[in-house]
């Protein structure tokens, strides 16, 4: 599936602008369920705040349908669009953008803080490569990113679609895909790696369902990754496959069971989680950038 | 009646499914047949539990029948509970009798010789389970009710079940009075915990079917007419692999239900052994890991493996010891010896 890889990805992030930290560190620690999404047609960054307006409309309106998002509890929804410029790969990629619904509640005061209750953010890094002959009036953030209640995210979703004709999708991260992921973050170089690198299989078709963890100590995944991995800054197909056989192999002579037989449905170390149902953690802000830049070459291999 | 009573018995009946509980309250039997006929059962239960608190109320309740009516429920949802196995040492041989009285008093006075505020209550069962729970307090608070110790003890075994109060520091006292109690010298944890108590059990005591060989092989479902031509040799091939796959599964495995176990974890600190063809990590440290496998039947679950494809047959030793090793939790270091293959498993 990566049949490129620039050298880009482990180096720290381009020093382009300064990263607003408090703005990137509201992105970590947080289950991010991800989607792909087509070129929007029309969207204009000026307008942004003409876009909060109609979008909070549309879901005060959805909610007086009877499209009950939160059953007895009276909320008004509070929509804010901003761009987030520093979530991009190189100049060419379009600034992320972040949508977040906030709510008061009625009977609660004037002076009352407003709480968070979704947030979503579309972006692209260096996804331009991919987006080469992309008509005019078309912005192109391939990447959607959701936290909160699904019914939000499907009220958002919907008027995106609706106001600038594009599709939203689920992307889910197939058991390649995850193992490609687990060895590039088992050898990334962290001050301090505290987690594990953790693989979690399933094997559903049995009678009795079972489960499997096996989290490597991250020194010794690092290890066994620096001695598999030959070019540094460059991965291979081959070089994922020997980390994960040897992995198995290990697995194998002491309980006899194949590994690979089984699905790969969770990876987890200290750079990020990634479930197979699309649902990424990210947990280190140096490897954001290479994480991100991952995921939209995931969305956009889905759309294409 | 106190307040943190009515609460009390108001929670524990919130917690029981509606059709369960008139028959929980008659085997509390604190309220009489008279009292149970006026309640209606038939109504939320945030009205049916303070019916039965104003119940209660006539009958003046105390925390002591509250707390029994505890241990009811958790005896019959004992499965919501995650228990640890421990196995209590004699020094001398002698079996002595065992006085449930004498149990008892022992196991009060040594609590509240350490701790004044204590509520305990035991109950005792037809299949010779004693069950005791224990609220913990501080020489200045009142026990906390809500975070309770249960502890299951057959007097003619030496193990206990507990299932922990979450406030730690409660069970070093909780062993030292089991052990005064029942005349034991020491008492130790096992590395054997599950959900399923009756599984524990089942480990413990034995009472599984073990490993034997079955005489009569079960016959394999065919189904297809084997066609006459050169296929015939294959399909025999499989036929008999799926017979071997079955029958060392029965060997190791036995064929009786296997005990009911969620989990087993594995600590390895062995070495990583690659091919050197692969030219990979080749280090004279152990490799380590930690591998949890959780399944609502594990057991079972691992014994289906083989024939799925999944596993060799025979299955590796580390999976197959469980129940007689009696123990779910495992630290596997390489062995020191002319068979680098093997583990040792302290």
């Amino acid at each position: 599936n990566f049949n490129f890889f620039p050298f880009l990805l482990f180096s720290p992030p381009h020093p382009q602008e300064k990263a607003d930290p408090q703005k990137t560190a509201f992105l970590l620690r947080k289950a991010w369920t991800l989607y792909s999404v087509t070129p929007l047609y029309g969207f204009r960054r000026a307008r942004l705040r003409d876009y909060a307006r109609l979008l909070g409309a549309f879901i005060a309106a959805e909610k007086q349908k009877g499209l009950a998002v939160e059953v007895g509890v009276e909320l008004d929804i509070k929509v804010a669009l901003s761009s987030l410029p520093d979530i991009r790969g190189s100049e060419l990629d379009q600034a992320a953008l972040l949508v977040q619904l906030s709510s008061r509640s009625r009977a609660s005061s004037r002076n009352s803080e407003d709480k968070p209750v979704w947030s979503g953010w579309f972006c692209s890094v260096f996804g331009d490569d991919l987006f080469e002959n992309v008509p005019e009036h078309f912005t192109c953030l391939p990447l959607f990113l959701s936290h909160g209640a699904e019914s939000y995210t499907s009220l958002v979703g919907s008027w995106f679609q609706k106001t600038f004709d594009c599709c939203f999708r689920r992307l889910a991260i197939s058991p390649l895909n995850l193992s490609w992921m687990v060895a590039m973050w088992a050898g990334c170089k962290l001050d301090r790696a505290t987690s594990a690198v953790e693989l979690v299989f399933s094997v559903p078709r049995l009678a009795q369902p079972l489960d499997i963890s096996y989290a490597i100590h991250p020194e010794d995944a690092q290890a066994l990754w620096d001695t598999v991995q030959k070019t540094p800054g460059e991965i291979t197909q081959e070089e994922v496959d020997i980390f994960m056989d040897c992995l198995y192999a290990h697995f194998h002579r002491h309980f006899k069971i194949h590994l690979s037989a089984a699905k790969l449905v969770k990876v987890s170390t200290a750079v990020a989680s990634a479930h197979c149902d699309g649902i990424v953690k990210i947990l280190n802000s140096q490897y954001l950038p290479g994480v991100l830049m991952l995921l939209t070459e995931l969305a956009i291999s889905q759309i294409q | 009646m106190d307040e943190t009573v009515a609460e009390y018995i108001r929670r524990t009946v919130l917690k029981i499914p509606r059709d369960e509980i008139k028959m929980m309250l008659q085997e509390w039997g604190f309220l009489s047949e008279a009292q149970l006929q006026t309640l209606n059962f038939h109504q939320i239960k945030d009205n049916i539990s303070q019916e039965v608190v104003q119940l209660c109320e006539e009958n003046s309740a105390d925390i002591k029948q509250a707390a029994a009516l505890d241990i009811i429920y958790n005896h019959i949802y004992q499965n919501k509970r995650m228990w640890s196995v421990y196995q209590m040492k004699k020094s001398g041989e002698e079996l002595e009798y065992f006085d449930i009285t004498d149990f008892k008093k022992k196991f009060k006075r040594r609590l509240r010789s350490a701790l004044k505020n204590v509520t305990i209550t035991f109950k005792e069962y037809e299949d010779n389970a004693i069950w005791i729970r224990v609220a913990w307090g501080t020489p200045h608070k009142k026990p906390n009710q809500y975070k309770p110790s249960y502890v299951v003890y057959h007097s003619q075994t030496p193990y206990v079940f507990i299932s922990s109060s979450v406030l730690k520091s409660t069970l070093p006292l909780l062993c030292q009075a089991l052990i005064v109690a029942s005349n034991y010298h020491d008492i130790r944890e096992m590395e054997l915990r599950s959900h399923s108590l009756n599984s524990l059990k089942d480990i413990v005591f034995k009472r599984y079917s073990q490993n034997f060989q079955t005489d009569t092989p079960k016959p394999l479902q065919g189904g297809n007419v084997e066609p006459e031509n050169a296929d015939i040799r294959i399909v025999e091939e499989n036929k008999s692999e799926k017979e071997r796959i079955h029958r060392l599964n029965q060997e190791v495995f036995g064929s009786g239900p296997q005990p009911k176990l969620e989990f087993a974890q594995y600590r390895l600190e062995t070495m990583f052994k690659s091919d050197p063809k692969m030219d990979v990590l080749d280090k004279k440290e152990p490799f380590r890991c930690l591998v949890k496998f959780s399944s609502p039947h594990l057991l079972e679950s691992l014994k289906s493996l083989a024939p799925a494809g999944m596993a060799d047959a025979p299955l590796s030793p580390l999976l197959t010891c469980i129940p007689h090793k009696a123990r779910n939790y495992f630290k596997i270091r390489e062995k020191k010896s002319l068979y680098p293959e093997s583990f040792v498993s302290p």
